[in-house]
Protein backbone atom coordinates (compact mmCIF):
# COMPACT_ATOMS: atom_id res chain seq x y z
CA UNK A 1 0.00 0.00 0.00
CA UNK A 2 1.16 3.51 -0.73
CA UNK A 3 0.01 7.06 -0.17
CA UNK A 4 -1.37 8.08 -3.55
CA UNK A 5 -1.35 11.59 -4.93
CA UNK A 6 -4.74 12.65 -6.17
CA UNK A 7 -6.32 15.55 -8.03
CA UNK A 8 -9.90 16.65 -7.55
CA UNK A 9 -11.66 16.44 -10.88
CA UNK A 10 -15.14 17.13 -9.57
CA UNK A 11 -16.64 18.24 -6.25
CA UNK A 12 -20.34 18.35 -6.83
CA UNK A 13 -23.13 19.46 -4.56
CA UNK A 14 -26.04 17.01 -4.80
CA UNK A 15 -28.68 18.05 -2.32
CA UNK A 16 -28.87 19.71 1.12
CA UNK A 17 -25.43 19.00 2.62
CA UNK A 18 -24.50 16.03 0.44
CA UNK A 19 -21.66 16.07 -2.09
CA UNK A 20 -19.77 13.75 -4.38
CA UNK A 21 -16.03 14.09 -4.84
CA UNK A 22 -14.27 12.62 -7.83
CA UNK A 23 -10.51 12.18 -7.66
CA UNK A 24 -8.00 11.20 -10.32
CA UNK A 25 -5.30 9.12 -8.64
CA UNK A 26 -1.70 9.15 -9.84
CA UNK A 27 -1.52 5.37 -9.39
CA UNK A 28 -3.68 2.36 -8.75
CA UNK A 29 -5.18 1.53 -5.36
CA UNK A 30 -5.35 -2.10 -6.41
CA UNK A 31 -8.47 -4.10 -5.75
CA UNK A 32 -11.13 -2.37 -3.68
CA UNK A 33 -13.75 -4.50 -1.96
CA UNK A 34 -17.27 -3.40 -0.96
CA UNK A 35 -17.20 -1.78 2.47
CA UNK A 36 -13.58 -0.63 2.37
CA UNK A 37 -12.60 2.99 2.98
CA UNK A 38 -9.83 5.49 2.34
CA UNK A 39 -8.14 8.11 4.52
CA UNK A 40 -8.24 11.41 2.63
CA UNK A 41 -6.07 14.42 3.34
CA UNK A 42 -8.27 17.49 3.49
CA UNK A 43 -6.53 20.04 1.23
CA UNK A 44 -5.10 23.14 2.89
CA UNK A 45 -3.47 23.59 6.26
CA UNK A 46 -6.41 23.97 8.57
CA UNK A 47 -7.14 20.28 9.11
CA UNK A 48 -4.23 18.01 9.81
CA UNK A 49 -5.71 14.63 10.59
CA UNK A 50 -7.04 12.73 7.62
CA UNK A 51 -10.68 11.84 7.31
CA UNK A 52 -12.12 8.40 6.57
CA UNK A 53 -14.55 7.99 3.67
CA UNK A 54 -16.19 4.87 2.28
CA UNK A 55 -15.26 4.16 -1.30
CA UNK A 56 -18.38 5.08 -3.25
CA UNK A 57 -16.95 3.97 -6.57
CA UNK A 58 -13.54 3.14 -7.96
CA UNK A 59 -12.29 2.24 -11.40
CA UNK A 60 -9.38 3.13 -13.68
CA UNK A 61 -7.62 5.13 -10.98
CA UNK A 62 -10.69 7.29 -10.51
CA UNK A 63 -12.06 7.35 -7.00
CA UNK A 64 -15.49 8.68 -6.10
CA UNK A 65 -16.55 9.52 -2.57
CA UNK A 66 -19.96 10.65 -1.40
CA UNK A 67 -19.99 12.73 1.75
CA UNK A 68 -22.17 14.80 3.99
CA UNK A 69 -20.92 17.99 5.58
CA UNK A 70 -20.88 17.23 9.29
CA UNK A 71 -17.89 19.13 10.70
CA UNK A 72 -14.90 21.27 9.94
CA UNK A 73 -13.14 18.71 7.72
CA UNK A 74 -16.07 18.04 5.42
CA UNK A 75 -16.96 21.74 5.45
CA UNK A 76 -13.52 22.64 4.08
CA UNK A 77 -13.65 19.71 1.67
CA UNK A 78 -16.98 20.92 0.29
CA UNK A 79 -15.30 24.18 -0.76
CA UNK A 80 -12.32 22.57 -2.47
CA UNK A 81 -12.13 23.50 -6.13
CA UNK A 82 -11.32 21.34 -9.11
CA UNK A 83 -7.62 20.64 -9.70
CA UNK A 84 -6.82 20.86 -5.99
CA UNK A 85 -4.20 18.23 -5.05
CA UNK A 86 -4.45 15.87 -2.13
CA UNK A 87 -3.43 12.43 -0.82
CA UNK A 88 -5.35 9.19 -0.52
CA UNK A 89 -4.40 6.17 1.56
CA UNK A 90 -6.27 2.97 0.91
CA UNK A 91 -8.11 0.77 0.45
CA UNK A 92 -8.38 0.11 4.17
CA UNK A 93 -10.41 -2.09 6.48
CA UNK A 94 -12.32 -5.32 6.15
CA UNK A 95 -15.00 -5.68 3.49
CA UNK A 96 -18.50 -7.14 3.54
CA UNK A 97 -18.37 -10.92 3.32
CA UNK A 98 -20.95 -12.08 0.84
CA UNK A 99 -22.09 -15.65 1.29
CA UNK A 100 -24.21 -17.76 -1.03
CA UNK A 101 -27.83 -17.24 -0.14
CA UNK A 102 -31.30 -16.86 -1.67
CA UNK A 103 -31.86 -13.25 -0.70
CA UNK A 104 -29.60 -10.29 -0.16
CA UNK A 105 -31.06 -7.31 1.61
CA UNK A 106 -29.18 -4.01 1.69
CA UNK A 107 -30.37 -1.36 4.12
CA UNK A 108 -29.00 2.17 4.13
CA UNK A 109 -29.92 5.37 5.90
CA UNK A 110 -28.84 8.85 4.79
CA UNK A 111 -25.14 9.06 3.95
CA UNK A 112 -24.95 5.35 4.82
CA UNK A 113 -25.67 4.78 1.16
CA UNK A 114 -22.02 5.66 0.43
CA UNK A 115 -20.88 2.67 2.48
CA UNK A 116 -23.00 0.14 0.61
CA UNK A 117 -22.87 1.65 -2.87
CA UNK A 118 -20.15 -0.63 -4.21
CA UNK A 119 -21.87 -3.61 -2.57
CA UNK A 120 -25.13 -2.77 -4.34
CA UNK A 121 -23.24 -2.46 -7.64
CA UNK A 122 -21.73 -5.89 -6.99
CA UNK A 123 -24.99 -7.60 -6.03
CA UNK A 124 -27.09 -5.84 -8.69
CA UNK A 125 -30.55 -7.29 -9.13
CA UNK A 126 -29.84 -10.02 -6.59
CA UNK A 127 -30.29 -7.48 -3.81
CA UNK A 128 -33.40 -5.92 -2.34
CA UNK A 129 -32.52 -2.36 -1.46
CA UNK A 130 -34.09 -0.37 1.34
CA UNK A 131 -33.20 3.29 1.61
CA UNK A 132 -34.30 5.70 4.27
CA UNK A 133 -33.79 9.45 4.26
CA UNK A 134 -35.30 12.68 5.49
CA UNK A 135 -37.25 13.88 2.47
CA UNK A 136 -37.96 13.42 -1.23
CA UNK A 137 -35.05 15.63 -2.30
CA UNK A 138 -32.53 13.31 -0.69
CA UNK A 139 -33.70 10.49 -2.92
CA UNK A 140 -31.52 12.01 -5.62
CA UNK A 141 -28.66 10.27 -3.75
CA UNK A 142 -29.87 6.97 -5.19
CA UNK A 143 -30.66 8.16 -8.72
CA UNK A 144 -28.20 5.69 -10.20
CA UNK A 145 -29.95 2.69 -8.65
CA UNK A 146 -33.56 3.37 -9.55
CA UNK A 147 -33.49 0.48 -12.04
CA UNK A 148 -32.95 -1.84 -9.07
CA UNK A 149 -36.35 -0.78 -7.68
CA UNK A 150 -35.23 0.33 -4.24
CA UNK A 151 -37.85 0.58 -1.52
CA UNK A 152 -37.70 3.98 0.06
CA UNK A 153 -38.90 5.71 3.14
CA UNK A 154 -38.85 9.39 4.03
CA UNK A 155 -39.21 10.74 7.53
CA UNK A 156 -41.51 13.53 6.35
CA UNK A 157 -43.56 11.21 4.15
CA UNK A 158 -42.85 13.26 1.02
CA UNK A 159 -42.07 10.10 -0.93
CA UNK A 160 -42.48 6.37 -0.39
CA UNK A 161 -43.18 5.00 3.06
CA UNK A 162 -43.58 7.59 5.78
CA UNK A 163 -41.31 6.85 8.73
CA UNK A 164 -38.01 5.11 9.26
CA UNK A 165 -36.61 2.53 6.93
CA UNK A 166 -36.63 -0.27 9.50
CA UNK A 167 -40.39 0.07 9.85
CA UNK A 168 -40.60 -0.29 6.07
CA UNK A 169 -38.29 -3.28 6.15
CA UNK A 170 -40.45 -4.97 8.79
CA UNK A 171 -43.17 -6.15 6.42
CA UNK A 172 -40.59 -7.44 3.94
CA UNK A 173 -38.81 -9.41 6.65
CA UNK A 174 -42.18 -10.87 7.63
CA UNK A 175 -43.07 -11.82 4.03
CA UNK A 176 -39.76 -13.58 3.42
CA UNK A 177 -39.80 -15.47 6.71
CA UNK A 178 -38.15 -18.88 6.51
CA UNK A 179 -36.02 -17.93 3.50
CA UNK A 180 -32.25 -17.95 3.70
CA UNK A 181 -31.29 -14.27 3.84
CA UNK A 182 -28.28 -12.07 4.40
CA UNK A 183 -28.63 -8.45 5.42
CA UNK A 184 -26.10 -5.63 4.97
CA UNK A 185 -26.59 -2.33 6.68
CA UNK A 186 -25.02 1.11 6.90
CA UNK A 187 -26.51 4.14 8.57
CA UNK A 188 -27.08 5.85 11.90
CA UNK A 189 -26.55 3.77 15.05
CA UNK A 190 -30.24 4.07 15.93
CA UNK A 191 -31.14 2.43 12.63
CA UNK A 192 -28.89 -0.56 13.32
CA UNK A 193 -30.38 -0.83 16.82
CA UNK A 194 -33.91 -0.92 15.39
CA UNK A 195 -32.86 -3.47 12.82
CA UNK A 196 -31.42 -5.66 15.52
CA UNK A 197 -34.75 -5.61 17.40
CA UNK A 198 -36.57 -6.49 14.20
CA UNK A 199 -34.51 -9.58 13.41
CA UNK A 200 -33.53 -10.53 16.94
CA UNK A 201 -35.80 -13.60 17.04
CA UNK A 202 -34.47 -15.16 13.84
CA UNK A 203 -30.93 -13.83 14.25
CA UNK A 204 -30.74 -13.36 10.51
CA UNK A 205 -27.11 -13.11 9.33
CA UNK A 206 -26.37 -9.41 9.18
CA UNK A 207 -23.29 -7.29 8.71
CA UNK A 208 -23.08 -3.66 9.64
CA UNK A 209 -20.64 -1.02 8.44
CA UNK A 210 -19.90 1.30 11.35
CA UNK A 211 -18.63 4.86 11.41
CA UNK A 212 -16.38 6.22 14.14
CA UNK A 213 -14.06 9.17 14.57
CA UNK A 214 -10.65 8.03 13.33
CA UNK A 215 -7.16 9.42 13.64
CA UNK A 216 -4.95 6.97 11.72
CA UNK A 217 -7.18 4.52 9.82
CA UNK A 218 -4.48 1.86 10.14
CA UNK A 219 -5.05 0.35 13.58
CA UNK A 220 -2.21 2.31 15.16
CA UNK A 221 -3.99 4.51 17.67
CA UNK A 222 -7.02 2.55 18.95
CA UNK A 223 -9.07 5.73 18.64
CA UNK A 224 -11.99 4.42 16.58
CA UNK A 225 -13.16 1.46 18.61
CA UNK A 226 -16.59 -0.08 18.82
CA UNK A 227 -17.80 -2.14 21.75
CA UNK A 228 -18.36 -5.83 21.09
CA UNK A 229 -19.62 -8.87 22.99
CA UNK A 230 -16.06 -10.18 23.33
CA UNK A 231 -15.52 -10.10 27.07
CA UNK A 232 -11.75 -10.50 26.83
CA UNK A 233 -11.30 -7.66 24.36
CA UNK A 234 -14.54 -5.67 24.15
CA UNK A 235 -13.23 -2.73 22.12
CA UNK A 236 -12.42 -3.54 18.48
CA UNK A 237 -10.97 -1.04 16.05
CA UNK A 238 -13.39 0.19 13.37
CA UNK A 239 -10.44 0.76 11.01
CA UNK A 240 -8.72 -2.58 11.51
CA UNK A 241 -11.13 -5.29 12.71
CA UNK A 242 -13.96 -3.34 10.95
CA UNK A 243 -15.45 -1.20 9.58
CA UNK A 244 -17.72 -4.13 8.72
CA UNK A 245 -18.82 -6.11 11.78
CA UNK A 246 -21.25 -8.90 12.39
CA UNK A 247 -24.36 -7.25 13.86
CA UNK A 248 -24.56 -9.97 16.49
CA UNK A 249 -21.06 -9.36 17.72
CA UNK A 250 -21.26 -5.64 18.41
CA UNK A 251 -23.00 -3.66 21.13
CA UNK A 252 -24.88 -0.71 19.74
CA UNK B 1 24.69 8.00 3.81
CA UNK B 2 25.96 9.25 7.10
CA UNK B 3 26.11 7.44 10.36
CA UNK B 4 22.82 7.40 12.24
CA UNK B 5 23.68 4.76 14.81
CA UNK B 6 23.48 5.66 18.48
CA UNK B 7 24.58 3.91 21.63
CA UNK B 8 21.76 3.53 24.09
CA UNK B 9 22.27 1.63 27.33
CA UNK B 10 25.13 -0.38 25.79
CA UNK B 11 23.07 -1.28 22.77
CA UNK B 12 23.70 0.01 19.29
CA UNK B 13 20.54 1.33 17.68
CA UNK B 14 20.28 1.85 13.90
CA UNK B 15 19.11 5.39 14.41
CA UNK B 16 17.83 7.65 17.19
CA UNK B 17 14.21 7.61 16.01
CA UNK B 18 11.38 5.76 17.74
CA UNK B 19 7.63 5.87 17.72
CA UNK B 20 5.94 7.35 20.77
CA UNK B 21 4.17 4.74 22.86
CA UNK B 22 0.65 4.02 21.66
CA UNK B 23 1.03 5.58 18.23
CA UNK B 24 2.15 2.54 16.27
CA UNK B 25 -0.25 -0.10 17.58
CA UNK B 26 1.51 -3.35 18.44
CA UNK B 27 3.98 -2.73 15.62
CA UNK B 28 2.67 -5.08 12.97
CA UNK B 29 -0.07 -2.71 11.86
CA UNK B 30 2.37 -0.47 9.97
CA UNK B 31 3.84 -3.36 7.96
CA UNK B 32 1.65 -2.83 4.86
CA UNK B 33 3.36 0.58 4.55
CA UNK B 34 6.93 0.17 5.79
CA UNK B 35 9.09 -2.30 7.69
CA UNK B 36 9.33 -2.08 11.45
CA UNK B 37 13.13 -2.43 11.16
CA UNK B 38 13.11 1.17 9.90
CA UNK B 39 12.92 2.27 13.54
CA UNK B 40 15.88 2.67 15.82
CA UNK B 41 13.72 0.90 18.36
CA UNK B 42 10.02 0.20 18.65
CA UNK B 43 8.28 1.52 21.76
CA UNK B 44 5.39 -0.69 22.82
CA UNK B 45 1.89 0.46 23.38
CA UNK B 46 1.53 1.04 27.13
CA UNK B 47 1.35 -2.39 28.75
CA UNK B 48 -0.07 -3.33 32.11
CA UNK B 49 0.23 -6.44 34.27
CA UNK B 50 -3.32 -7.41 33.29
CA UNK B 51 -5.16 -6.57 30.05
CA UNK B 52 -7.04 -3.29 30.14
CA UNK B 53 -10.08 -2.33 28.08
CA UNK B 54 -9.67 1.44 27.86
CA UNK B 55 -12.31 4.15 27.48
CA UNK B 56 -15.57 4.39 25.56
CA UNK B 57 -15.76 6.59 22.45
CA UNK B 58 -15.18 9.29 21.43
CA UNK B 59 -11.51 8.59 21.95
CA UNK B 60 -9.99 11.06 19.51
CA UNK B 61 -10.73 14.65 18.60
CA UNK B 62 -8.93 17.12 16.36
CA UNK B 63 -8.11 20.59 17.57
CA UNK B 64 -6.26 23.42 15.87
CA UNK B 65 -2.65 22.17 15.62
CA UNK B 66 -3.27 19.30 17.95
CA UNK B 67 -5.35 16.30 18.75
CA UNK B 68 -6.85 15.04 21.97
CA UNK B 69 -6.96 11.37 22.76
CA UNK B 70 -8.70 9.47 25.47
CA UNK B 71 -7.84 5.89 24.53
CA UNK B 72 -7.53 4.98 28.19
CA UNK B 73 -4.47 2.74 27.78
CA UNK B 74 -6.31 -0.17 26.14
CA UNK B 75 -3.87 -3.07 25.89
CA UNK B 76 -3.67 -6.85 25.81
CA UNK B 77 -1.43 -7.08 28.87
CA UNK B 78 2.29 -7.59 29.12
CA UNK B 79 2.17 -11.41 28.93
CA UNK B 80 0.20 -11.57 25.72
CA UNK B 81 2.47 -8.95 24.19
CA UNK B 82 5.49 -11.15 24.84
CA UNK B 83 3.72 -14.31 23.62
CA UNK B 84 2.17 -12.87 20.49
CA UNK B 85 4.24 -9.92 19.33
CA UNK B 86 7.75 -9.94 20.79
CA UNK B 87 8.99 -12.90 18.67
CA UNK B 88 8.15 -10.88 15.59
CA UNK B 89 10.46 -8.02 16.67
CA UNK B 90 13.25 -10.47 17.35
CA UNK B 91 12.78 -12.02 13.94
CA UNK B 92 12.94 -8.56 12.36
CA UNK B 93 16.00 -7.72 14.49
CA UNK B 94 14.25 -4.67 15.86
CA UNK B 95 14.85 -3.83 19.50
CA UNK B 96 12.00 -2.88 21.77
CA UNK B 97 11.43 -0.41 24.58
CA UNK B 98 8.66 -1.70 26.81
CA UNK B 99 6.35 1.12 27.91
CA UNK B 100 4.31 0.15 30.96
CA UNK B 101 1.93 1.50 33.57
CA UNK B 102 -0.25 0.51 36.51
CA UNK B 103 -3.15 1.89 38.46
CA UNK B 104 -1.40 1.11 41.72
CA UNK B 105 2.26 0.86 42.66
CA UNK B 106 1.82 -2.92 43.01
CA UNK B 107 0.61 -3.10 39.42
CA UNK B 108 3.61 -1.13 38.20
CA UNK B 109 5.97 -3.49 39.99
CA UNK B 110 4.13 -6.61 38.84
CA UNK B 111 4.30 -5.48 35.23
CA UNK B 112 7.97 -4.50 35.36
CA UNK B 113 8.88 -7.80 37.01
CA UNK B 114 7.23 -9.74 34.20
CA UNK B 115 9.60 -8.31 31.57
CA UNK B 116 12.66 -10.55 31.44
CA UNK B 117 15.90 -9.13 30.09
CA UNK B 118 16.57 -10.05 26.48
CA UNK B 119 19.14 -8.82 23.93
CA UNK B 120 16.25 -7.24 22.02
CA UNK B 121 14.91 -5.24 24.95
CA UNK B 122 16.61 -1.86 25.21
CA UNK B 123 14.82 -0.63 28.31
CA UNK B 124 11.60 -0.27 30.21
CA UNK B 125 9.80 3.05 29.84
CA UNK B 126 7.66 3.87 32.84
CA UNK B 127 4.61 6.00 32.17
CA UNK B 128 4.45 8.32 35.14
CA UNK B 129 1.50 10.38 33.99
CA UNK B 130 -1.19 7.84 34.54
CA UNK B 131 -4.30 8.00 36.59
CA UNK B 132 -4.23 8.09 40.33
CA UNK B 133 -2.27 5.81 42.53
CA UNK B 134 -4.14 3.98 45.26
CA UNK B 135 -2.73 5.88 48.20
CA UNK B 136 -3.35 9.57 48.46
CA UNK B 137 -5.24 10.00 45.22
CA UNK B 138 -2.68 12.26 43.58
CA UNK B 139 -1.21 11.67 40.15
CA UNK B 140 2.21 10.68 41.41
CA UNK B 141 4.12 11.79 38.33
CA UNK B 142 3.68 15.35 39.51
CA UNK B 143 5.41 14.98 42.88
CA UNK B 144 9.21 14.66 43.06
CA UNK B 145 8.97 12.46 46.16
CA UNK B 146 6.52 10.06 44.55
CA UNK B 147 8.55 9.91 41.34
CA UNK B 148 11.69 9.10 43.32
CA UNK B 149 9.91 6.31 45.22
CA UNK B 150 8.27 4.60 42.26
CA UNK B 151 11.43 4.72 40.15
CA UNK B 152 13.45 3.31 43.03
CA UNK B 153 10.96 0.51 43.64
CA UNK B 154 10.73 -0.43 39.96
CA UNK B 155 14.53 -0.48 39.75
CA UNK B 156 14.57 -3.03 42.56
CA UNK B 157 12.47 -5.52 40.56
CA UNK B 158 14.22 -5.27 37.17
CA UNK B 159 17.70 -5.54 35.74
CA UNK B 160 16.68 -3.64 32.64
CA UNK B 161 17.54 0.03 32.16
CA UNK B 162 14.63 2.25 33.17
CA UNK B 163 13.43 5.31 31.27
CA UNK B 164 11.02 7.60 33.09
CA UNK B 165 8.44 9.24 30.83
CA UNK B 166 7.41 12.50 32.46
CA UNK B 167 4.27 14.56 32.32
CA UNK B 168 4.56 18.23 31.37
CA UNK B 169 1.78 19.05 33.82
CA UNK B 170 4.15 20.15 36.58
CA UNK B 171 5.49 23.37 38.01
CA UNK B 172 9.14 22.47 37.57
CA UNK B 173 9.94 19.55 35.28
CA UNK B 174 13.69 19.72 35.94
CA UNK B 175 12.96 19.01 39.58
CA UNK B 176 10.95 15.91 38.61
CA UNK B 177 13.76 14.86 36.26
CA UNK B 178 16.21 15.17 39.13
CA UNK B 179 13.99 13.05 41.37
CA UNK B 180 13.73 10.35 38.68
CA UNK B 181 17.49 10.40 38.24
CA UNK B 182 18.10 10.12 41.96
CA UNK B 183 15.60 7.27 42.13
CA UNK B 184 17.77 5.42 39.63
CA UNK B 185 16.25 6.25 36.23
CA UNK B 186 18.72 5.56 33.42
CA UNK B 187 17.02 7.89 30.95
CA UNK B 188 14.05 10.21 30.47
CA UNK B 189 11.35 10.59 27.84
CA UNK B 190 10.10 14.16 27.63
CA UNK B 191 7.20 14.74 27.40
CA UNK B 192 3.82 13.03 27.52
CA UNK B 193 0.54 14.64 26.39
CA UNK B 194 -1.01 17.62 28.21
CA UNK B 195 -4.41 17.26 29.88
CA UNK B 196 -7.01 19.03 27.74
CA UNK B 197 -10.70 19.21 26.93
CA UNK B 198 -13.01 20.19 24.10
CA UNK B 199 -16.38 21.92 24.20
CA UNK B 200 -18.80 21.11 21.42
CA UNK B 201 -20.73 24.33 21.03
CA UNK B 202 -23.39 22.72 18.85
CA UNK B 203 -24.32 20.05 21.37
CA UNK B 204 -23.29 22.19 24.37
CA UNK B 205 -21.30 19.44 26.02
CA UNK B 206 -17.72 18.34 26.61
CA UNK B 207 -17.37 15.33 24.31
CA UNK B 208 -13.80 14.50 25.26
CA UNK B 209 -11.27 15.12 27.99
CA UNK B 210 -7.88 13.61 27.34
CA UNK B 211 -4.26 14.17 26.39
CA UNK B 212 -3.30 16.86 23.91
CA UNK B 213 -0.62 15.98 21.38
CA UNK B 214 0.62 17.28 18.05
CA UNK B 215 2.47 20.37 16.81
CA UNK B 216 1.05 22.59 19.54
CA UNK B 217 3.15 20.69 22.10
CA UNK B 218 6.51 21.20 20.42
CA UNK B 219 7.68 24.36 22.20
CA UNK B 220 6.63 22.94 25.58
CA UNK B 221 8.54 19.73 24.91
CA UNK B 222 11.61 21.59 23.67
CA UNK B 223 11.75 23.64 26.85
CA UNK B 224 11.48 20.46 28.95
CA UNK B 225 14.30 18.81 26.97
CA UNK B 226 16.44 21.93 27.28
CA UNK B 227 15.95 22.30 31.03
CA UNK B 228 16.15 18.64 32.00
CA UNK B 229 19.18 17.89 29.86
CA UNK B 230 20.98 20.62 31.75
CA UNK B 231 19.76 19.27 35.08
CA UNK B 232 20.57 15.56 34.75
CA UNK B 233 23.40 13.60 33.05
CA UNK B 234 21.20 10.72 31.78
CA UNK B 235 20.11 10.45 28.13
CA UNK B 236 16.91 12.22 27.14
CA UNK B 237 14.44 11.12 24.50
CA UNK B 238 12.52 14.09 23.13
CA UNK B 239 8.86 13.77 22.21
CA UNK B 240 6.07 16.20 21.53
CA UNK B 241 4.87 17.62 18.24
CA UNK B 242 7.73 16.44 16.02
CA UNK B 243 6.21 16.60 12.54
CA UNK B 244 9.22 16.88 10.24
CA UNK B 245 13.02 16.78 10.01
CA UNK B 246 13.51 20.33 11.20
CA UNK B 247 11.45 19.66 14.32
CA UNK B 248 13.53 16.53 14.94
CA UNK B 249 16.84 18.37 14.56
CA UNK B 250 15.64 21.06 16.97
CA UNK B 251 15.12 18.42 19.67
CA UNK B 252 18.66 17.09 19.23
CA UNK B 253 20.02 20.62 19.40
CA UNK B 254 18.05 21.25 22.58
CA UNK B 255 19.74 18.24 24.20
CA UNK B 256 17.80 15.09 23.22
CA UNK B 257 19.86 12.03 22.27
CA UNK B 258 16.89 10.34 20.63
CA UNK B 259 13.38 11.31 19.60
CA UNK B 260 9.92 9.80 19.46
CA UNK B 261 7.35 10.50 16.76
CA UNK B 262 3.68 10.22 17.65
CA UNK B 263 0.84 12.23 16.17
CA UNK B 264 2.81 12.92 12.97
CA UNK B 265 2.27 9.29 11.96
CA UNK B 266 -1.50 9.86 11.92
CA UNK B 267 -1.09 12.90 9.69
CA UNK B 268 1.38 11.17 7.38
CA UNK B 269 1.89 7.44 7.96
CA UNK B 270 5.32 7.78 6.32
CA UNK B 271 6.45 10.53 8.72
CA UNK B 272 8.90 8.26 10.58
CA UNK B 273 10.86 6.97 7.55
CA UNK B 274 10.83 10.48 6.05
CA UNK B 275 12.24 12.03 9.23
CA UNK B 276 14.94 9.34 9.54
CA UNK B 277 15.99 10.04 5.95
CA UNK B 278 15.84 13.77 6.64
CA UNK B 279 18.12 13.53 9.67
CA UNK B 280 20.59 11.48 7.65
CA UNK B 281 20.62 14.09 4.89
CA UNK B 282 21.00 16.90 7.39
CA UNK B 283 24.03 15.25 9.03
CA UNK B 284 25.57 14.61 5.61
CA UNK B 285 24.97 18.15 4.42
CA UNK B 286 26.55 19.60 7.55
CA UNK B 287 29.54 17.31 7.64
CA UNK B 288 28.55 15.67 10.91
CA UNK B 289 29.99 12.29 11.82
CA UNK B 290 26.89 11.38 13.81
CA UNK B 291 24.01 12.72 15.80
CA UNK B 292 26.37 13.34 18.73
CA UNK B 293 27.77 16.31 16.80
CA UNK B 294 24.55 18.26 17.22
CA UNK B 295 23.15 17.02 20.56
CA UNK B 296 22.82 20.03 22.84
CA UNK B 297 24.58 22.54 20.56
CA UNK B 298 21.73 25.06 20.77
CA UNK B 299 21.43 24.57 24.53
CA UNK B 300 25.12 25.11 25.11
CA UNK B 301 25.39 28.29 23.05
Amino acid sequence: MDDIEATIIQNKHIVSNYYTLKLRLSGSMGRVLPGQFVMLKIPGNEVFLRRPFSVYAYSNNTLTLMYRVVGKGTEILSKCPKNERTLVLGPLGNAFRIRKTDKYIVVAGGIGIAGVHTLIKRLGKKASIFYGCTNKEELSLINDMLHLNPMVSTLDGSCGFEGNVIALLGSYIESTKGEDRQIFVCGPAGMARNLRKLIEKDRTPCQVLVEERMACGLGLCFGCVIKTIDEKEPYKRACKEGPVFDLWEILL
Amino acid sequence: MGNLTVEFFEKTLRNPVMNASGTLGYGKEIEPLWGIETLGTYVTKGLSAKPHHGNPTPRVWEERNGMINSIGLQNIGVERFFDEYFPYFKKRKTPVIVNFFGFTEEEYLACAAKVKPDPFIVALEINLSCPNIKKGGISFGKEPGAVFEIVKHVKSVTKLPLIAKLTPEVRNIAEIAQAAHEGGADGLTLINTMPAAVVDVKSRNIPIKGGLSGPILKPIALRAVYECSKAVPIPIIGAGGIMNTEDAISFFMAGARAIQIGTATFVDPYAIPKIIRGIDEYLDAHGCSGIGDIVGIARDQ
